[in-house]
């Protein structure tokens, strides 16, 4: 009621008759915020302070580095070697054995990679419990600062070449507890991580399709070519 | 390639050219009717009568480094048994230029030049400076 009242005096108060028929509407709240108005302005270059005139340090130089994978061949060598690291990686591609560390809801999504609709078996992935015979740890869950070593001893039992897939938002960066006072706030401060499959928990298909990614992340691996380079 | 006879049957169906991209690609002889070719150039192939339950659409890619991705979301629908009708044929699923839809779907970045980094929309809390020394004054 004295809202009302309060508006209807505002309406009548205007020098201009107003044509909105609705007294609250967003561009009108406007006038009741308190802060000065700030239009949009673009965005200043970061280092100048107003009123030093002094010049900008140079920034560092844009430099075009070729990917791994847009780097030619050269030389009898580097074909030889080429062949050899596909079929190195093609071995390592087509049996990944992960270490399961399932510690939460997504190792249940985990579970399902197993199970006959996405069927694992067939890309040659099979669980391992022991971190001495696999290749890739997927951390699928929550992991809170009192399983954080036990983490780096299982990853460091791991024997080379290693991968970490980390799975779920809360091992991606702490997720849903990033707040908590005993969670860790993403894996990739204990391990170095590979893949990060997003999603609260991500679906079967979603952890394929990071499992799909790292195997890409292999195929295009120079193991015997950098060897050669040093 | 669930038996010997079956993939024999389906390499002679298809020919020996396809039967090797086949097992290139897909790791397997498959026989069935071309349904469509997506923008980017993939081909959607079906056999409702003979392959097994969830077997009988298929894609096969344009790339040889293919990525799941690099299907367009209305053949997504169709090869995930969303939909009975390919959107060749389905109005539904064929892309309006809406507003709010991307002009053209782009697959997985990830590995390559256009990949995603991370960037801060933040103010920096320290900012690089030059500094200016006064010349002494000269006793």
């Amino acid at each position: 009621m004295f809202s009302r009242t309060r508006s209807t005096a505002a309406m009548a108060l205007r020098a201009k008759p107003s044509t909105a028929l609705l007294p609250f509407r967003a561009g009108q709240c406007a006038m009741i915020s308190s802060t000065a108005s700030k239009p949009a302005a673009p965005q200043q270059t970061p280092g100048i302070v107003a009123g030093n005139d002094s010049t900008i340090p140079p920034m560092k130089e844009r430099r075009e580095v070729p990917l791994p994978s847009q780097e030619g061949k050269k030389g009898a060598m580097q074909f030889a070697l080429t062949t050899l690291d596909q079929v190195a990686n093609w071995a390592r591609q087509s049996s990944l054995w992960p270490m399961t560390f399932g510690l939460a809801c997504c190792a249940v999504e985990m579970m399902h990679l197993s199970t006959p609709r996405y069927d694992q078996d067939r890309l040659g992935i099979i669980f391992r419990a022991s971190p001495r015979q696999s290749d890739v740890m997927i951390v699928a869950g929550t992991l809170t600062n009192k399983m954080a070593p036990a983490l780096r001893q299982v990853y460091d039992q791991m024997p080379e070449p290693r991968w970490v897939i980390s799975m779920g938002s809360c091992a991606n960066g702490g997720g849903y507890y990033h707040y908590s006072y005993s969670v860790t706030r993403g894996c990739d401060r204990i391990v170095p991580v590979d893949i990060y499959v997003p999603g609260c928990p991500p679906t079967s298909e979603a952890l394929m399709y990071g499992i799909f990614q790292l195997q890409k992340k292999m195929r295009h691996t120079k193991i015997s070519r950098m060897w050669y380079r040093r | 390639m669930s038996t010997i006879t079956r993939t024999f049957r389906n390499l002679w169906r298809v020919g020996i050219r396809d039967a090797a991209h086949q097992m290139q690609y897909i790791g397997d002889t498959k026989a069935g009717t071309l349904i469509g070719i997506d923008r980017y150039g993939n081909k959607y192939y079906e056999n409702l009568q003979e392959e097994l339950p969830l077997r009988t659409r298929w894609v096969d890619y344009k790339q040889k480094e293919y990525d799941p991705s690099q299907i367009e979301p209305g053949w997504h629908l169709w090869m995930s048994y969303a939909v009975d009708k390919p959107p060749t044929e389905d109005p539904v699923l064929q892309r309006r230029q809406r507003e709010w839809e991307p002009v053209e779907h782009r697959p997985t970045l990830t590995l390559g030049r256009s990949a995603f980094k991370t960037y801060s929309t933040t103010k920096n809390k320290y900012f690089p400076w030059t500094p200016v020394a006064k010349s002494r004054a000269q006793a």
